[in-house]
């Protein structure tokens, strides 16, 4: 447990923590300085920009994302477990992969700027307030709304009843979109949207001005910070509870809408998922030859695959002790460990990356690994670490730790008991965890675009690079190739849920 | 002979392969009590669901006061429309409003005028014996009694033509629930309600009921 512990300080904390304390520690730094660049016209604006973009896009995305959250919790609809999948996949594409294609929907004039960057996000994270809503809805008891559509209409029902008892959730997932809207660099920079991720990017990339990208980061800290204290405040314990089994399915009461409901899945599905694959593929009937645009990005196509099974293995061990840490420790170090884990998740890869290379490009071991591909491992884990411990910690939440007490009183040893009655309980979930830290690994770019060693790289970072310089058909063939590897191990994820639930 | 006020004909349901409902036919009278006894799971509470509208019967037909609201494996009046009054298990009282607005919800869904809506509250708190000091309380401020008393409130504030009652007192020691089951008696004496009664208790069924009728495995087996 303590190793676990070593690992998310030294891999997720210690490079923010020496980022803000080199940037404090600089000869000649004022304060006043400070508050000068933060407060110039620029500066304003990409505030502007940024706030603009991250509420704009969390509101759009719940107004989306709550209906159809209510509809699947409680809406009887045929195939409804294939509309989920369908409904979340387009937050697994890797979201400049879905403006590539708006990109190119338009044309490249209309689709750019901020109102595109909304819509992009939207559709990369409605899935979000759809599934936590669906969640918050299914957690409400059934009777509660059975009671009042004995005399209310359903929308009634569903405005005094359903969605009060859900907006501490709906709230939360809210804030998630927006923590998540302006952590992104892709989208904007893709869009040509200039907020703090792409102006710390910048700052660090072209001017290599490490104060400077550390002076514009340090509002996003500050911002991630007050998400994770009003996300633990509004859902408490159960960020890491387990989801009450069938407590709220479909209600008769709701069955009128079933038509509606099936429509409007439809044309989210039509618009989120179908249409930018469909454009990507349009694109890419202009190549002559697939398998000649592959083989050209050959070696960022292994090194992605490579270093996100390696990355993603090494955080789900990391995590597993870190979540079984959680589970397993008093109410208040659980509380800290959530608000610790969803400030590190919510800060931005462009951060992550300036923080990394701050820490790692020195002389000596770390100098060695720093050159090397270990810096996307090491961006991984520090990424995603905080993410899946959460995710492993609500899968642990399920063993009771009763179970563990009555294997300690027959005798078997703590390793056997993790091996034998925690672990067999828990690897459906740590699969999944795996699955999905392997899908975001394998679309990073935003720290990975900073660290990248020379003569390196990953398929994201060789498809941003070619946006410019190769023809559109080649970028849009590879931007497939990446939807097709991330919807590859999501298959294999379906298959292990339905072996599961079958056993 | 007065007409029944509910009917039920040769009604089924089935969940998948589970019957738990078969063939049920039962007249109720107008102010009528009827209890309906039997093990768990022998369909009891579906048989209220029914009738509530809060489920579909596979096969038969259902009225209210003359008027079909269910048949041909569908809900032919949905139920907000059948003005019926429900008292479930679990009281399904409304966490985020108080005692005063569970009822308030009612009754804004009901035809009684705005300015009368105060007054039907405050009448029907005090039918059911509720202090009005815990009119502003919310449900988890309240003891098991007092919920109770608020979900039957809630039940009857709307006026309903038929009241359903699905194992109100089964959370309650004995003697709050025996206090309860006389006031309950006395309610449906004083506003001739037309009431079904679900219990597994052979004594609240004897308490409250004109005629008692046992279900064993969906099908009444003794009337």
């Amino acid at each position: 447990m303590g190793a676990a512990t070593a690992g998310v300080a030294l891999f997720c904390v210690l490079p923010l923590a020496y980022m803000i304390a080199a940037w404090f520690s600089e000869p000649g730094r004022e304060m006043s300085s400070y508050r000068d660049l933060l407060l110039d016209s620029r500066q304003r604006g990409l505030l502007v920009n940024t706030t603009i973009l991250g509420t704009a896009t969390a509101f759009t995305a719940t107004l989306v994302g709550v209906p159809l959250g209510v509809a699947l919790a409680r809406v009887a609809l045929p195939f409804k477990a294939g509309l989920r999948i369908l409904l979340a996949a387009p937050a697994l594409l890797p979201p400049y992969v879905v403006g590539l294609s708006w990109l190119y929907l338009g044309e490249g004039s209309w689709m750019q700027g901020l109102p595109a960057a909304v819509v992009v996000l939207t559709v990369g994270l409605y899935p979000l307030s759809m599934l936590m809503t669906e969640a918050a809805v299914r957690g409400v008891e059934p009777r509660l709304e059975e009671a009042a559509s004995l005399t209310a209409t359903p929308g009634r029902v569903l405005w005094r009843i359903t969605l009060p008892l859900v907006i501490p959730s709906v709230l939360a997932a809210a804030l998630v979109t927006f923590v998540l809207a302006v952590s992104d660099f892709g989208v904007p920079a893709l869009l040509r949207v200039r907020v703090f991720t792409t102006e710390i990017f910048t700052a660090f990339a072209a001017l290599y001005d490490f104060g400077r990208a550390t002076a514009l980061a340090l509002p996003l800290l500050v911002l991630a910070l007050l998400f994770a204290l009003i996300s633990v405040r509004l859902t408490g314990d159960r960020l890491v509870a387990t989801r009450r089994g069938l407590a709220g399915g479909e209600l008769e009461t709701f069955d009128g809408w079933r038509p509606a409901a099936a429509g409007a899945m439809a044309c989210v599905v039509l618009f989120a998922l179908v249409l930018p694959v469909a454009v990507l593929t349009r694109q890419a009937r202009h190549v002559s030859s697939w398998i000649g645009v592959m083989t050209g990005s050959g070696d960022a196509i292994r090194n992605s695959l490579t270093l996100a099974g390696v990355g993603a293995t090494v955080v789900c061990a990391l995590a597993f002790w870190l979540g079984y840490a959680r589970v397993r420790g008093t109410r208040l170090t659980g509380l800290a460990a959530d608000v610790l884990f969803i400030v590190l998740f919510a800060v931005p890869g462009t951060i992550v990356g300036v923080a990394l290379i701050g820490l790692w490009n020195r002389a000596g071991v770390a100098g060695t690994i720093y050159a090397t591909n270990g810096m996307f491992v090491l961006v991984y884990l520090a990424r995603f670490t905080p993410l899946a411990a959460l995710a492993v910690a609500a899968s642990l939440r399920r063993v009771p730790s009763s179970q563990e007490e009555a294997a300690a009183v027959s005798g078997a040893s703590w390793f056997r008991t993790m091996v034998h009655i925690v672990f067999p309980q828990v690897r459906l979930g740590l699969f999944a965890v795996w699955v999905i830290v392997f899908t975001l690994a394998f679309g990073e770019i935003g720290a990975s675009v900073l660290v990248t060693p020379p003569g390196e790289s990953t398929l994201p970072i060789r498809i941003y690079t070619l946006i410019a310089n190769a023809p559109p058909g080649e970028v849009a063939t590879l931007a497939l190739l990446q939807i097709a590897v991330i919807f590859g191990p999501l298959a294999l994820l379906g298959f292990g849920l339905s072996v599961g639930r079958r056993s | 002979m007065t007409a029944p006020l509910l009917r039920l004909e040769n009604v089924t349901k089935a969940y998948g392969r589970r019957t738990v409902v078969q063939g049920l036919a039962l007249d109720v009278a107008p102010g009528e009590s009827v209890a309906v006894l039997g093990p768990s799971g022998c369909g009891k509470t579906t048989v209220l669901r029914l009738i509530a509208g809060l489920e579909r019967p596979d096969e038969g037909k259902i009225w209210i006061d003359s008027r079909q609201v269910a048949g041909d494996g569908r809900n032919t009046v949905p139920a907000c429309e059948r003005q019926v009054g429900l008292v479930f298990q679990d009281l399904a009282l409304w966490p985020h409003l108080s005692v005063r607005d569970n009822l308030a919800f009612v009754v804004a869904s009901t035809a009684i005028a705005k300015d009368q809506r105060t007054a039907r509250i405050d009448d029907c708190l005090g039918v059911c014996r509720i202090d009005p000091r815990l009119a502003d309380r919310y449900p988890h401020e309240l003891s098991g009694g007092e919920q109770q008393r608020v979900a039957l409130a809630r039940a009857l504030v709307g006026t309903p033509r038929v009241l359903l009652l699905d194992e109100p007192f089964s959370n309650l020691d004995t003697a709050l629930r025996v206090a309860l089951r006389q006031e309950l008696a006395a309610l449906q004496r004083q506003l001739r309600l037309t009431t079904i009664y679900v219990t597994h208790d052979p004594a609240d069924a004897t308490a409250l009921a004109d005629r008692t009728i046992v279900m064993r495995d969906g099908r009444i087996e003794q009337e």
